[in-house]
């Protein structure tokens, strides 16, 4: 692949210690403020952490970057605070995430805006380069994925195209780090003033537009004199865009352009703001019906006539038939979907067999020595029994067992997940899973969400803001729950592996269990559709809107890099919310265990009053107290059922109440679930259970704030819940029924 | 742009040429000029911001296992719907190879 550093000097780490001190996340004062935008999928957030040194996990798909990251970096001496918005197509906000970067670019004032632009689709991305020129011109233009363009046999000439827009344009590729330093110089530049800017403008109206501009932008002006560009917000107002025509009714124009600030600002008189609102009203009536699409036609057609002038194209395309290759099968009408059932499967039988060996070692270490050489040196210290039990005995025993079990499947999960997402798959499987979503009344975007929800349930409910129609989007919050979420699939492929792999010879088993698990996965899709079904023809009825999505090309996988940063990013982060919420469960359980009320635990006490119902579910009364001790968490569900299973069972296993040892591998563990009564229905059905229930409280809360509506909050707590009790109760009477 | 040529450049034969042509029904791997957008201003921007204009050329290159098209615009690839296809009048190009 051909790289641009045509400067030694700019990937050598010495050369940029010198001139760029990237900062993090530290971004509390700053000389200057720089927003990046660009359309989805072109490498904004890479451009971002290569600013920053930020590791914001990027996925090659479009509508990664859903609510802003913020970030910042030193140059010269200067403080640069970067704002990474969501990837939009153009500024006339449809969806939420588009909103939130139009909102950004207008009134948050930033100081430069960074637009960056896919090489290969220069038309298409100038479309919103014009449009945002519109607004300020602070710009600077990144031509990102020149590797690309030229795979794709265009190369484009920058300097030709940074005359033609009047701003800077660098070229790089943001990947490999290359034009990352002539991008910060312009920035810099720019921002100082030193380089001085005059955008093109597209704006070019008949005489009666550009008299009723002329007398409404002073009214804007008046009622709002913060508003950097009221020629653009009278422009929108002609257009009645409801958007704008919102935020100047509400008063929200001017505070937003404060909003980064800080400053107090007093909102417009409503007298004001009507007055703004009827002078556009009256305006509108004077003008020709067919003006805006005058106005959007325009502005493609300047993109279309810059766009022709800068590419050089029919250049010898190189590499290209290989994403039509991976596309032929990966998207085919037979092997479409077999293909993704075992790709699927065979990233679970990998995760499977790959954690078996570090997850007996953890235990060795953390339980069986850790924990005894922890209590000698607590008796040498003549530390009371109380105060060693809950924090030994409760507190780090539960902590080393989220550790143990949860670490290396995560550690081995989460990296090749990252890589699948990396590669361009995932809009495959949107694309694939399309028709399937709209038979089931919602929209295809829902896929993305679902596959998001793989990693976890609170930023699939975040990740839908990229589906516009707020039916739609309400339904993939909803059933958002049924992809199976970090959390859970440690707890799937455990108990896979002891109930249902144990079955099968011992050579087959890891194959039976990834089998188990990509059965547990479907069944989860299979309910996201079904109550997809329900919802749009009940409570969420309404017709399907249209639906495109853009497949992007497939890209080579940093592997090096996916390692660091599915490590960083996802499998400590989830490993320490499971941590932080099993330091209090081990204590709690600790607690309830060796508490007694009347001669018998507190634990014993739920247990038994749980197990009946437990029992009629399938289940125990172990597995239902430890659903609801996980309510903030679902990782720690499998610690805090192993101890309950010791602590109330009496099991051997334990010396007391309260003790567990020697549970150095997955045999023990299944052993001791043995020992405590489980059996294959009961790892059946807490398998169902696990995907059937309600989302953890993160989730929950995330819901509310996405929904701001009690009543669907509500409705998507309940409804996986009471699905999962009817189907854990069904099998478990079937099953009963059919054992005789 | 969008400016339609005399149909005697479509190089169809006459009876199909006044058959109007969507993007639905063309065959695989056949290039075809975008003539207009049947759809709502409001359903029609979001294919405008992805490169579907009128005048564009487009092909589709693939379809899903359930009869949707994958077209390729503008040097990249777009899944459509079935009913959204059927929404875009398009025209052949003559052949000159």
């Amino acid at each position: 692949m051909p790289t641009l550093t045509a400067d030694p000097c700019v990937s050598c780490a010495q050369h940029r210690a010198q001139s760029l001190v990237r900062l993090g996340i530290s971004t509390d004062r700053w000389d200057y403020l720089i927003a990046l935008a660009g359309n989805p999928n072109v490498g904004k957030s890479t451009v971002f952490n290569e600013l920053t040194g930020l590791r914001q996990h990027t996925g090659n798909w479009p509508g990664k970057t859903v609510v802003r990251a913020e970030g910042a970096f030193v140059h010269e001496g200067k403080r640069a605070k970067v704002v990474d918005l969501p990837g939009t197509y153009s500024l006339l906000a449809g969806s939420v995430d588009e909103e939130v970067a139009r909102d950004f670019v207008l009134f948050g004032r930033p100081d430069v805006t960074v637009v960056v632009v896919d090489a290969t689709r220069l038309e298409r991305n100038l479309n919103l380069v014009l449009q945002i020129l519109e607004i300020t011109d602070r710009v600077v233009v990144f031509l990102n994925l020149v590797d690309e363009a030229r795979r794709h046999g265009i190369a484009v000439d920058s300097s030709r195209l940074e005359r033609e827009l009047g701003v800077p344009v660098v070229q790089g590729v943001a990947r490999e780090g290359a034009g990352i330093d002539d991008l910060v110089s312009a920035v810099h530049e720019v921002a100082l003033g030193t380089h001085a800017v005059s955008a093109v403008r597209v704006e070019q109206h008949t005489a009666e537009v550009e008299a009723a501009l002329e007398e409404l932008a002073p009214v804007i002006q008046d009622a709002f004199p913060e508003v950097p560009n009221p020629r653009w917000v009278a422009l929108r107002l002609l257009n009645a865009d409801e958007a704008v025509e919102g935020a100047v009714l509400s008063g929200e124009l001017g505070q937003l352009s404060h909003d980064e600030s800080g400053a107090v600002v007093e909102i417009a008189p409503v007298e004001a703001r009507q007055r703004v609102r009827k002078t556009a009203m009256s305006l509108r009536w004077g003008l020709p019906s067919d003006f805006q699409d005058v106005v959007t036609g325009r502005a493609y057609e300047v993109a279309e006539q810059i766009a022709a002038r800068v590419q050089v194209r029919g250049l010898k395309k190189v590499g290209f038939a290989f994403d039509r290759k991976m596309d032929q099968w990966l998207t085919s009408r037979i092997f479409g979907f077999p293909l993704m059932l075992f790709i699927l499967a065979a990233v679970f039988w990998i995760t499977i067999e790959g954690a078996n060996i570090p997850s007996s070692i953890l235990a060795t270490v953390l339980i069986d020595n850790g924990h005894g050489a922890l209590k000698a040196l607590a008796a040498g210290l003549g530390i009371p029994l109380w105060l060693d039990g809950l924090l030994l005995d409760g507190v780090y025993l539960a902590t080393a067992w989220v550790v143990a079990v949860m670490l290396p499947p995560m550690a081995i999960f989460f990296p090749l997940f990252t890589l699948l997402e990396d590669f361009g798959y995932l809009p495959r499987v949107a694309f694939n899973l399309d028709a399937l979503f709209r038979k089931a009344g919602a929209h295809g975007k829902q896929a993305l969400t679902m596959c998001m929800g793989f990693g976890c349930n609170a930023a699939g409910v975040v990740a839908t803001r990229v589906i516009d129609s707020p039916r739609e989007r309400l339904v993939a919050i909803i059933t958002n729950n049924f992809s199976l979420c970090n959390g859970r699939w440690p707890t799937q492929i455990l108990i896979a592996t002891i109930f249902i792999g144990a079955l099968a010879p011992s050579q087959l088993g890891g194959l039976i269990s990834a089998g188990a698990v990509v059965g547990i996965a479907l069944l989860g899709i299979v309910m996201m559709f079904l109550s997809s079904w329900i919802l749009t023809r009940t409570v969420l009825r309404g017709e399907a809107t249209s639906f495109s999505l853009e497949l992007p090309p497939y890209r080579p996988p940093r592997i090096l890099r996916t390692l660091y940063t599915s490590i960083i990013d996802r499998t400590l982060i989830v490993l320490w919310r499971a941590v932080i919420f099993a330091i209090p469960a081990g204590a709690v359980i600790w607690l309830i265990s060796n508490v007694d009320v009347s001669g018998v635990s507190l634990a014993h006490h739920a247990v038994g009053w749980l197990d009946p119902a437990g029992l009629l579910l399938g289940m125990n009364g172990v597995i239902l107290l430890a659903y609801v001790v996980a309510i903030p968490a679902n990782e720690i569900v499998i610690p805090t059922v192993l101890m309950l299973t010791v602590l109330t069972g009496g099991s051997a296993v334990g010396e007391g109440a309260g003790v567990m040892f020697e549970l150095d591998s997955v045999n023990a563990t299944g052993e001791l679930l043995r020992a405590g009564g489980w059996t294959l229905l009961t790892g059946v059905n807490l398998m169902l259970f696990s995907l059937l229930h309600n989302p953890c409280s993160t989730t929950i809360y995330t819901i509310y704030k996405e929904t701001r509506s009690t009543k669907w909050t509500v409705v998507a707590t309940l409804m996986p819940l009471v699905m999962g009790l009817t189907v854990c109760f069904l099998v478990a009477q079937v099953w009963r029924l059919a054992a005789g | 742009m969008g400016s339609t040529a005399p149909e005697s450049m479509s190089g169809l034969p006459k009876e199909e040429a006044d058959v109007e042509l969507r993007l639905g029904d063309i065959p695989l791997r056949q290039t075809v000029e975008l003539v207009r957008i049947d759809l709502p201003a409001d359903r029609a921007e979001p294919l405008l911001e992805r490169g579907v204009l009128p005048g564009c050329r487009i092909c589709p290159v693939r379809s899903s296992p359930t009869g949707d098209p994958i077209i390729s615009v503008d040097g990249s690839l777009l899944a459509l719907r079935r009913e959204t296809a059927d929404c875009l009048c398009v025209r052949l190009l003559s052949d000159f190879s």
